[in-house]
């Protein structure tokens, strides 16, 4: 917080030292909404832009990573939307761009290969979900953004956000369900098959 | 039980206690629906998060840099075109008097310093006509006689005021 009160008072140095707090937040939210690295690290750089061009309007009140993350998710967002109406299709590209290599130094690359294929079918799956549902549901999983957060974020109401995730999710199931085959995920010890 | 509890507890990531665990581990192994949603919630809580390739914050600032750069560049090409603009406004008005000037600098001096005493002249001789005048006026005058003149020119005023606001109140041209 001291960063961003000194980043508002116009310095550069604080400015970055946000940059690289939140850049793998920011990132993140980007390559999941977007699903392409070279999207992703355009538009996270464009959220950094504009936050700092609009760092005076940042409300002290609120936390800075949900009111980054809300400016990349509307950005992200639009860039769906202009991308859904432009003539060129993307989508084969995008599935080229967005194959993530397994770690050939991990430990066991048999494992990684198989979470590194789960990854990318999650990916393709969210890709097929709404923009909105798909910003709420990144929100909540990869950034464990409460649901008044993401309402904050979208501008959407809570109710509205509830309705959002649960639809998304039934829906990411279905999609998963259809899809497979697919490996198994594993279960973290200790945790509910909720999860 | 039926199916609904089940997708329910797990569509809202509900908190289960240990019996309503074993009842869904049950329940899992024969309802491929619920099977899909935990697997998919499992994905969800086990996605990690991806970072930017190295140097991500060096980028950053070149582009920050750029748009300083652009943004400095439109604010000049912005107020070059302004003050141009305002010149050539200026010298559209003006130059009627400009050609003027040019023609014979010399009686334009004389007739704007003609104009300038004209006016001088003039200012001062109206108000010593309207000093003498009210000098006069309060003579013939008395106070009631004013009071009444006020009094109608107020009326007169309120009259005034009254007939704009029905006229503008009445709509016009339907």
């Amino acid at each position: 917080m001291v960063w961003v009160v000194q980043a508002q008072h116009g310095s550069d140095e604080a400015f970055t030292k946000l940059v690289e707090a939140y850049q793998t937040h920011v990132y993140n939210l980007c390559y999941r909404m977007l699903g392409d690295a070279e999207s992703a690290e355009d538009a996270a750089q464009e959220t950094f832009l504009r936050a700092y061009q609009h760092l005076h309007r940042y409300d002290q009140k609120r936390p800075f990573a949900t009111w980054l993350l809300s400016i990349a998710a509307h950005y992200c967002i639009d860039r769906l939307r202009r991308r859904k109406f432009s003539m060129v299709s993307m989508d084969a590209e995008e599935d080229e761009n967005s194959l993530e290599l397994p770690d050939a130094d991990a430990p066991n690359p048999e494992s990684e290969m198989m979470h590194s294929e789960q990854r990318e079918h999650l990916q393709v799956l969210l890709k097929r979900l709404d923009r909105m549902d798909r910003a709420a549901i990144v929100m909540r999983y990869w950034h464990d953004c409460s649901e008044s957060e993401i309402a904050e974020a979208l501008q959407l109401t809570v109710s509205a956000v509830k309705s959002r995730l649960h639809r998304a999710r039934r829906e990411l199931a279905g999609l998963w369900q259809e899809e497979g085959p697919h490996p198994k995920p594993e279960r973290r010890p200790h945790e509910s098959p909720a999860f | 039980m039926n199916h609904r509890p089940f997708e329910d507890w797990l569509l809202e990531d509900q908190h289960l206690t240990s019996d309503q665990e074993r009842e869904l581990q049950a329940h899992l192994r024969t309802c491929t629906t619920c099977s899909a949603i935990a697997e998919s919630n499992l994905a969800l809580h086990s996605a990690r998060m991806i970072s930017p390739t190295a140097g991500f914050v060096s980028r950053f600032e070149v582009r920050l840099i750029e748009h300083r750069n652009a943004t400095r560049i439109r604010q000049i090409i912005g107020t070059t075109i302004l003050v141009l603009a305002g010149l050539a406004l200026v010298y559209w008005f003006a130059s009627p008097f400009i050609q003027e000037v040019m023609r014979s600098p010399a009686d334009w001096i004389t007739n704007v310093v003609g104009d300038f005493l004209f006016i001088l002249t003039s200012v001062q001789a109206f108000s010593e006509v309207s000093r003498v005048f009210t000098h006069l006026l309060s003579d013939f005058i008395s106070p009631i006689g004013w009071l009444v003149i006020l009094f109608l020119v107020s009326g007169l005023g309120v009259v005034e005021v009254l007939s704009i606001w029905q006229f503008t109140r009445t709509p016009q041209g339907v």
